[in-house]
């Protein structure tokens, strides 16, 4: 069973345990306060506003007992994924390195984005069926930013891309870093990624039926 | 603070009362009675709308704080349009941002869940510096609240006029959804609840009810715009549908603060509260501003006795204060008591009975410095001038802003089609759009009453949808001026006139007076209509593609007042008549034709006219061929071909044209093939003659990203 986590603030639960269900992925959402570690095989921060994000995108939740649970998970090698503002409270409490800064446009940012995926070790990547995925994006504060190059490039997921595939400046809806849409850890367990799979898990919503962000998803089944 | 009310309604209170009202009774009074909250200048004449029909599930006669209308299967949506016109113009990103936090608080009081916000901003000149930083902080103050709220802004209108220059207009519409036997309503029946007010009191928002009732001074009245705080928002929000099934009833806490709301709620009972019970923001209010306050982010309940502690207990999940403050009683008067003494004791008749004034009307001078349609415009510089206004270029950079896509229901999206779509609980797909054209308003506003009416069913019928359920909201300078009170009373006809042809009911809806600038200028009349329908079947996904052929649905009539071309190019010309049944003939056979995969897709043909329409299919990277002669139309000038937004008509892409124009044709509509795409991207084609559109397309895709940069 993956928990998804909802902080106040959170926006995103519920269709990310809508887009787990389509991925055939046992869900629960599960309010921050009443988190136990022992009851799931994974956890999903979902997207949303922690806490209003009125300190800096993601700080207060990460200080949260939740997130001291949250990181037990993840030492026990179990996944731990962060779509958005999740990837910024892991960033903020240091379960993955780096840091989001504000878009260089300085301002909210929603479209549909080309992604390529780079690493195929981790438990949402392994075993994808292709490396050119869509997916949308929406968010103020995703311009990923590490001053270690060489880490940023040994540990980035996936990344903005053009439609042929390019890494391009054009293609950067945000300014990050070596155009990094994604990150994991060492191990491949905790993921950090802006964009949103549970946007592109469902035909109807997706503007060319496409549904690839059922294949990440898909990953955690044999977790759940 | 000053007092709004005019002498003779002072009077009127006296001799109801009997006495000389306190100050903090003249406070409630000026609240209640005013013009925002108590539609003394307008009731008269919006009892003129339809606002009954077998699936209205809650309507205007019971004055909710929103209509519901059924959907099937046991759900109802719930529908509201509100504006926050005076707020933004003072203070354009918390103005705009409580517009957002007031109407999702209104769907939330009948136990609706949001799905959907739609924006419709106007402002002035977007060549003038405070214009453009008014729209920055509109749309990051709609972004703010929106996004951290998690309801996905879906659609709209972003439009730019002079008479926008110091009022912009900032509308927003909301669509919940609600199991219909959970309906909330926001009035009790029975003394004895209590009266549960959730939320902090602030010195934010004094006077706000009052100050929307009178034009901008130009002074600082900053103090009387209310302070966003979309976090508190977001917890209303959640806590309010976890409370709604163990409340009797519910209202939010809008224009008035806690005099309207307590005088509402009890609708007629009595109610007594208790001031030094309200929890505060800061220390030392004044008793009666504590009342008057529109501090944001405030609900009320009317409560059993015995289910209090459980209502609280989910506030207290949230570390959000609960606070009883009071109680329903069956004495029909309202008491605000501090310290167990009573500061207000009026009666609820008085305070629910404001004086209703119908004033003087008279038509407007028609302006006579416009001249007839210079023939020295050259084709290619109208093409250009229209096409370029800011009005028609893409609004990627507002709704690129806009968290679109939460709650995944989205699924005709902004920018894609003339309406949004959404995936509602029950599988069906809603469509929603808003629309206003103040400059046919300012030449004709009867007509254009009936012509925003019918643009949006048209607008729904180009996704697929039939249009089942609108709310109006009407912007208009000061009543009190004949002029102007004559433009509201025709644009009320206008739209009451569509409404029962279409057999679509109004079940809500908003007056906004005194848009005047301190020079009392009013802008141009801007009623707006928001209208929702259900896909009948299929729903459209428009697509272009090459070697398709162009269909025009309706004729083409050369009237060009109050268009858009008539407005750059100063042109006088016969305002379009709008032939109702044209546009719902065509609507019909669009449905018709998305139901049988007949066409690929469809617009609505309106401001921009012909030329525009043809745009928004070069735009999406093709050339378009046209030949006027194909055009069925009532004249032969190309330009009135081009340029005339007379209603009822769509552009179609289509395979199958034959069968289109046999199919309306057997319908009583017209339809000819005008012309077809190519692959000659950013070519229009007109009669032989190219026209390279291409830089129109980049200035189309950049303009305002750009415009705005420099900001």
């Amino acid at each position: 069973m993956i928990a998804v986590i909802k902080f106040p603030g959170t926006t995103c639960e519920s269709d990310v345990y809508k887009a787990l269900l389509e991925a055939g992925v046992q869900a629960k959402v599960v309010k921050h306060q009443e988190f136990d570690p022992d009851k799931y095989s994974g956890v999903i921060l979902p997207g949303g506003f922690s806490f209003g994000d009125y300190l800096r995108a993601g700080s207060i939740a990460s200080n949260t007992e939740a997130v001291k649970l949250v990181k037990e998970i993840a030492d026990n090698g179990k996944p731990v994924i962060g779509i958005c503002n999740g990837f910024q409270i892991l960033v903020e409490s240091g379960l993955l390195k780096g840091a989001l800064l504000p878009n260089l446009k300085l301002r909210f940012i929603s479209k549909w984005t080309y992604l390529k995926v780079v690493r195929f070790d981790t438990v949402l990547t392994r075993g994808l069926g292709k490396n050119i995925i869509r997916m949308p994006i929406a968010h103020a504060e995703g311009r990923y930013y590490i001053d270690d190059v060489d880490y940023a490039k040994s540990h980035m997921v996936i990344q903005y891309v053009d439609e042929m595939g390019k890494p391009t400046e054009k293609a950067n809806p945000n300014g990050s870093l070596l155009n990094i849409a994604s990150v994991a850890n060492e191990e491949g367990n905790v993921i950090g990624l802006m964009p949103h799979p549970e946007r592109a898990s469902f035909k109807l919503i997706s503007p060319d039926g496409s549904t690839d962000g059922l294949l990440l998803l898909r990953g955690l089944a044999k977790w759940a | 603070m000053g007092v709004n009310l005019l002498p003779i309604e002072m009077d009127e209170v006296r001799r109801r009362l009997g006495r000389e009202p306190n100050e903090a009774e003249w406070k409630v009074l000026d609240a209640v009675w005013s013009e925002h909250c108590s539609y003394k200048s307008s009731k008269v004449f919006l009892k003129s709308f339809p606002t009954e029909g077998e699936n209205v599930v809650m309507g205007i006669e019971d004055w909710q704080d929103a209509g519901a209308i059924d959907i099937g299967d046991g759900w109802a949506i719930v529908l509201k349009v509100e504006s926050h016109n005076h707020p933004s113009a003072v203070d354009p990103f918390n103005g705009a941002a409580t517009g957002v936090g007031g109407i999702i608080r209104d769907i939330i009081s009948k136990g609706a869940k949001p799905i959907a916000l739609l924006d419709m901003i106007r402002v002035g000149d977007i060549r003038s510096d405070r214009t453009r930083w008014l729209l920055k902080n509109i749309i990051a103050g709609i972004a703010f609240y929106g996004n951290s709220i998690g309801v996905p802004v879906v659609g709209g209108e972003l439009a730019f006029d002079e008479s926008f220059n110091d009022n912009p207009l900032v509308d927003v519409a909301c669509v919940g959804v609600v199991r219909k036997d959970k309906i909330i309503p926001s009035v009790v029946k029975e003394p004895g609840l209590k009266l549960v007010l959730v939320g902090l009191t602030g010195v934010d928002g004094l006077g706000g009810a009052s100050f929307a009732s009178r034009k901008l001074s130009g002074e600082d009245e900053i103090g009387a715009v209310q302070i966003a705080d979309p976090f508190a928002g977001k917890i209303v929000l959640d806590a309010t549908l976890e409370v709604s099934d163990k409340v009797e009833a519910i209202k939010d806490l809008g224009g008035g603060g806690l005099a309207v709301a307590v005088t509402e709620i009890a609708n007629g009972l009595g109610a007594i509260v208790n001031i030094e019970k309200i929890p505060l923001r800061v220390k030392g209010m004044d008793p009666i501003d504590i009342v008057v306050s529109e501090t944001q982010e405030r609900m009320l309940y009317a409560v059993k006795p015995n289910k209090v502690d459980e209502v609280c207990e989910i506030f207290k999940q949230y570390e959000y204060p609960c606070t009883v403050i009071g109680e329903i009683v069956k004495d029909p008067y309202i008491k605000f008591r501090y310290n167990n003494k009573d500061i207000v004791t009026l009666p609820s008749d008085i305070l629910l009975n404001p004086p209703r004034f119908i004033w003087p009307i008279r038509r407007k001078e028609k302006d006579s410095v416009k001249k007839e349609t210079k023939s020295s415009i050259s084709l290619k510089d109208a093409l250009y001038t229209v096409l370029s206004h800011p009005d028609l270029v893409s609004k990627e950079w507002v709704y690129s802003q806009y968290d679109y896509e939460v709650n995944t229901s989205t699924v005709v999206k902004p920018g894609e089609a003339d309406s949004a779509v959404l995936l509602l609980p029950n599988g069906k797909l809603l469509a929603v759009k808003g629309d206003a054209n103040p400059d046919l308003c300012e030449e004709d506003s009867y007509e254009c009453g009936k012509g925003i009416f019918a643009e949006a069913y048209r607008n729904l019928a180009s996704v697929g949808a039939k249009g089942i359920v609108a709310v109006d909201h009407l912007q208009f300078g000061d009543p009190k001026k004949p002029e102007v009170y004559n433009d509201f009373v025709d644009a009320v006809r206008g739209i009451g006139e569509a409404a029962r042809f279409f057999n679509i009911p109004i079940v809500g809806g908003k007056v906004s007076f005194y848009n005047e600038n301190n020079r009392g200028i009013p802008i141009k009349p801007t009623p707006l209509i928001v209208m929702a329908g259900i896909v009948q079947g299929k729903f459209l996904r428009n697509r272009v593609e090459e070697d398709t052929y162009i269909v025009l649905l309706g004729y083409t009539r050369g009237e060009l007042g109050g268009s858009l071309f008539s407005k750059i190019f100063n042109v006088i010309s016969d305002v379009p008549k709008v032939r109702l049944q044209e546009d719902l003939l065509a609507s019909q056979v669009v449905l018709e034709l998305i139901n049988d995969e007949k066409i690929i897709f469809a617009k609505d043909v309106n401001k921009g006219g012909l030329a525009y329409s043809l745009f928004s299919i070069v735009h999406n990277g093709f050339g378009v061929s046209i030949n006027d002669k194909n055009v069925i139309a009532d004249t032969d000038d190309l330009k009135r071909i081009l340029f005339s937004e007379s209603s009822g008509r769509f552009i179609l892409l289509s395979n199958d044209p034959d069968w289109i124009i046999r199919k309306a044709n057997s319908k009583g509509i017209v339809a000819s093939v005008i012309g077809n795409v190519d692959k000659n991207s950013g070519v229009l084609e007109i009669n032989g003659e190219k026209f390279d559109l291409n830089k129109l397309v980049d200035y189309y895709r950049y303009f305002l990203e750009e415009e705005m940069i420099n900001g």
